[in-house]
């Protein structure tokens, strides 16, 4: 049994990339091999910022290719399928032969057995699977061809002891990989996994990232136990640190405890999206002024610690300076200094935006039956952290700290809070705001972006949305449906219109409204695609609908989703197209005019009869339940209709002599069409 | 640890390099390496990499060293020089070579140690950083150097350069140097770093200019004259495009992104306005990259 080694060998690979080059190379290896028929016991991926390592074992050190018949094209086709199939497998005329089959005759040859020469195979093996990698983000470096994760420095291959030799682009594949020191770089031998672990090991480097994960865990998690300090940390964060080094060293730091006076959220940013450290917190989940690092050397003199913590104190001293001076600049008195804060050339400043918010404020209010007042602070204030140093500092936590100024100046908890929640959600995964002030603030700050920049034509394309106009949208509409909000979003959006005009703001555009109502429809449909719902029901239910009530839109969609494989959907559109084929074929076959109302005095048999009242009887049902419909109760009446409709068919034949009736009852079964296309588009919905 | 422990180990060490040492240590050893030591590029700007010995170089075929200290200009980073490490105006060393060499990590690394970083007592981290200028039309791939946690420089492949892919790539690397120094002097106030070994401090040479500045910046430019001085710096650039002349050009486009700086520190342009003013100023700089080019051919 003989083992491959691989170590692709760069300048430091980021974590993410790195993580899915391991298992992507590693898969493409193992699928290639397998095609060329050459087996293994087992196959393995490491890495390091620095190391990719591929390790298959278990290769026979000989394989044997047995005698195979292989089957070629059919005798009569084209004679480059017949050369395109010699030429792939190598063969001459001589070796090919016909033979009649249960399909037909074709061309059949037979292979010779063969000894693979497998440090040949690899040689084109390893290069071709290299080439075929794509990485999520590459780059190119001095005048090379080759697109890489990160500039590749050299390549070992080596099968059974034995250098597997190849060019990849401007290197050559060879046995020595390279250890830094200070100031030098030492080549080292190599002749297997084994002994290269060895090298590593010397130097202290853990090749093996489940092995680093452990090592760090374990010191993070003995830490915390010693200092009763609660041991969760962040999956992300641990996930990417241990991609970060190769000697890991985890370091327990420290800063001064009067950093704890400023917010959290600060302490936090700093240190684990600034810094990579791991923010400690007690058992009641406050957070203390311990922090883990995890070095990538061991901190013999003391310098790595001292080093980071003097890092930290740096920033978060700068942080407190400006948290003690924006802490206590009153919100309301700053709001004109949104006057000098430019929103966008023709949409005026946030001063002008905040002014609309409150107009909407009292409009939204209304709608969602709010307490005015609050709603109108919450929007006069909620832009104002946007000319604090903090935001100035900390853009990622802009609203979090316009929400703790409020509460240090004494705003009522829901006014504080809408601040920080109006910007949500602030991507796919992210919730939406549930509290109602910050709802109410959060649909009217969305509605004036909308409007602002469709006014202006500042329209998001397929390629280009720099306003993130789409994302606006999709927050807009979640937080509709997922709070089952009653809004009616076209009055809003044309009181916004009007409330711009009254800034004397110029739109260009004359169908706002119509194009963000548009707008809002298709982003719609694909955050209905996003939750699984079929595309032929978003299709039917969207094309019934003429209103912009989405939370109505989004709960058809579902019952019809989640009942559609069921008897009661089934029927329906089993009934429905049974009637509605019959009036396609019609239209199709003679062209004849179906646009009329059915008479009633044409009526022959009682089954036409039963279902004009039955139609009758469930347009009834809709003209009276309206507001208060409830679709389960609709899609029970629908496919009641069934009894009545399978008589019909049964006993009544369309196509009767008589013209006049048999025009009348195609425009019966249009009528029931109809009438059920005032739930649904059901023509839309694709068979049972 | 105690103090006596600190005084002792301090005795086993050489005293650490000042400022214009670690600049003149940099320049020896890049000078020496084969690269042309340039002297700063005499206009506002906000880093290094401004500079056209690094935008405009980084075009076109030719191999190309340099390295050169400059002055960067961050209106926004003004303390007033309060802040112990924040500072308006401060310095980098830069240096750009076209086509990275392979071996460019370990003279780097070599580097570090020239100017008292020794990397086998402290942990330098290559952090993954895609450096992007929007207003430069650039785009690099890198990483931020940590040394024990603090970003010492910047280290970036080219892959585009005024909208214009980079062939073949660059490598330019931006040190901080006060950082550096802070780090090397062991000193947690920029002010206090040794400027020279004659009792010069660096709060002797710059911190009125911080103070003066952080005022002007912050409070007193005149922003409706900055705006209209936007404007005509932006007319003549498109001017000296027609004309061909990419560097008289491109130092117009210089001067409208020093403008636009400065109204962002006065707090004038907002989120949105950002994105506007960013892409006019992209557009000179493009402009100019394309018409240095074809001055090249």
């Amino acid at each position: 049994m003989a083992e491959l080694f691989i170590e692709l060998l760069s300048e430091e690979i980021p974590a993410k990339l790195q993580i899915e080059a391991r298992k992507k190379i590693k898969q493409a290896l193992d699928e290639k091999l397998q095609k060329s028929e050459i087996y293994f016991k087992s196959s393995s991926s490491y890495s390091t910022p620095k190391r990719l390592v591929f390790v298959i074992d278990g290769i026979p050190e000989k394989i044997e290719q047995k005698k195979k018949v292989i089957k070629g094209p059919k005798i009569d086709a084209p004679q480059v399928a017949l050369e395109g199939f010699m030429k792939s497998n190598n063969l001459k005329k001589t070796n090919i032969y016909k033979k009649k089959i249960e399909k037909g005759e074709f061309y059949f040859a037979d292979t010779k057995p063969k000894i693979l020469n497998l440090l040949k195979e690899f040689q084109s093996i390893i290069p071709e699977t290299l080439k075929t990698y794509s990485w999520k983000k590459s780059m190119k470096w001095s005048n090379y061809s080759l697109n890489w994760g990160r500039p590749l420095r050299s390549i070992v291959a080596i099968f059974n002891n034995k250098i597997v030799s190849f060019d990849f682009f401007h290197l050559k594949s060879g046995n020595q990989t390279l250890i830094e020191s200070l100031n030098e770089e030492k080549i080292k031998k190599v002749s297997d996994f084994k002994s290269y672990l060895n090298i590593l090991e010397s130097e202290n480097i853990v090749l093996d990232q489940e092995k680093r994960k452990k090592i760090i865990l374990n010191k993070m998690n003995n830490i915390c136990k010693l200092k009763n300090l609660k041991n969760k940390f962040s999956e992300n964060l641990v996930e990417e640190v241990v991609n970060l080094v190769e000697k890991p060293n985890v370091i327990l730091g420290k800063f001064d405890e009067i950093y704890l006076k400023i917010p959290k959220e600060i302490l936090i940013v700093t240190m684990q999206q600034h810094q990579k450290y791991f923010p400690l917190f007690d058992e009641n989940d406050k957070i203390t002024n311990l922090f883990l690092l995890v070095a990538n050397l061991s901190d013999k003199k003391g310098y790595i610690k001292i080093g980071n913590q003097k890092v930290v104190e740096a920033r978060l001293s700068d942080a407190k300076f400006f948290w003690e001076k924006n802490k206590n600049q009153s919100l309301v008195k700053q709001v004109r200094k949104l006057k000098d804060l430019s929103f966008f050339n023709e949409l005026g400043t946030f001063y002008d935006r905040t002014q609309r918010l409150r107009k909407l404020a009292s409009l939204i209010s209304e709608q969602l039956n709010l307490n005015k007042e609050k709603v109108e602070i919450a929007s006069s204030i909620c832009k104002v952290d946007l000319v604090s140093d903090l935001v100035g500092e900390y853009p990622e936590l802009q609203g979090v700290m316009g929400k703790y100024f409020a509460a240090e100046q004494g705003f009522e908890p829901d006014v504080s809070l809408a601040i920080s929640e109006h910007y949500l959600p602030k991507g796919i995964e992210s919730e939406v705001p549930k509290k109602p002030i910050s709802i109410a603030v959060s649909l009217i700050d969305k509605i004036d972006m909308l409007v602002g920049f469709f006014g202006i034509n500042e329209k998001p394309t397929s390629s280009k949305d720099p306003f993130a106009l789409r994302r606006n949208a999709i927050g807009l509409l979640r937080t509709i449906i997922e709070n089952k909000l009653d809004v009616h979003l076209k009055d809003l959006i044309n009181y916004s219109i009007v409330i711009y005009g009254e800034q004397n703001i110029k739109f260009k555009n004359n169908s706002i409204t119509k194009e963000i109502l548009n707008f809002l429809r298709e982003r719609f449909k694909n955050l209905l695609k996003d939750k699984k719902i079929r595309n032929d029901i978003i299709e039917a239910v969207d094309v019934s609908h003429t209103g912009h009530d989405f939370l109505l839109l989004y709960k058809k969609c579902l019952i019809i989703n989640k009942n559609i494989s069921k008897d009661i959907v089934k029927n329906i559109i089993g009934t429905y197209k049974r009637a509605s084929n019959i009036i396609d074929q019609e239209l199709k076959d003679k062209k004849q005019e179906v646009s009329g109302q059915p008479e009633s005095f044409l009526f022959k048999k009682d089954e036409e009869k039963n279902l004009y009242n039955k139609i009758n009887e469930i347009r009834q049902y809709f003209t009276s339940t309206k507001k208060n419909e409830s679709y389960d109760e609709t899609l029970k009446i629908l496919a009641g209709a069934k009894v009545t409709t399978d008589n019909f068919f049964d006993n009544v034949i369309v196509n009767d002599e008589n013209l006049d009736i048999k025009k009348n009852r195609l425009e019966l079964l249009q009528l029931f069409c109809k009438t059920y296309n005032n739930f649904i588009d059901f023509s839309k919905v694709e068979g049972v | 640890m105690s103090k006596k422990n600190k005084l002792n180990k301090k005795k086993t060490k050489p005293t650490p390099v000042n400022f214009q040492n670690t600049i003149l240590n940099l320049q020896k050893f890049w000078g020496d390496y084969g690269c042309v030591i340039l002297q700063p590029y005499d206009m506002e700007v906000g880093a290094g990499t401004f500079h056209p010995a690094t935008t405009l170089r980084s075009l076109g075929p030719k191999s190309w060293k340099a390295a050169y200290v400059q002055p960067s200009r961050r209106p926004t980073d003004g303390r007033y020089g309060k802040n112990p490490n924040r500072l308006q105006h401060y310095y980098q060393f830069q240096v750009i070579v076209k086509p990275s060499p392979d071996d460019i990590k370990k003279i780097f690394l070599r580097s570090l140690s020239k100017i008292g970083i020794n990397h086998n007592e402290h942990d330098i981290r290559f952090v993954e950083d895609d450096w992007e200028s929007p207003t430069l039309g650039a785009a690099g791939r890198g990483w931020e150097v940590w040394c024990d946690g603090m970003e010492i420089t910047q280290f970036t492949y080219f892959q585009q350069m005024a909208g214009i892919e980079c062939n073949p790539v660059s490598v330019e690397l931006t040190y901080g140097l006060e950082r550096i120094c802070m780090f090397t002097q062991k000193k947690s106030n920029v002010f206090e770093l040794d400027w020279n070994d004659d009792g010069i401090k660096y709060k002797d040479v710059f911190h009125q200019a911080e103070k003066e500045f952080s005022s002007y910046n912050f409070e007193f430019a005149n922003t409706e004259s900055l705006l209209k001085n936007f404007e005509i710096a932006e007319n003549e650039c498109k001017f000296l495009l027609e004309k061909k002349l990419s560097l008289p050009a491109y130092d117009q486009c210089l001067k409208a992104s020093h403008i636009f700086n400065l109204l962002d520190a006065r707090g004038v342009i907002g989120v949105a306005q950002r994105t506007e003013y960013i892409s006019r100023i992209r557009e000179l700089a493009k402009g100019s990259g394309q018409c240095w080019l074809e001055s090249q051919k």
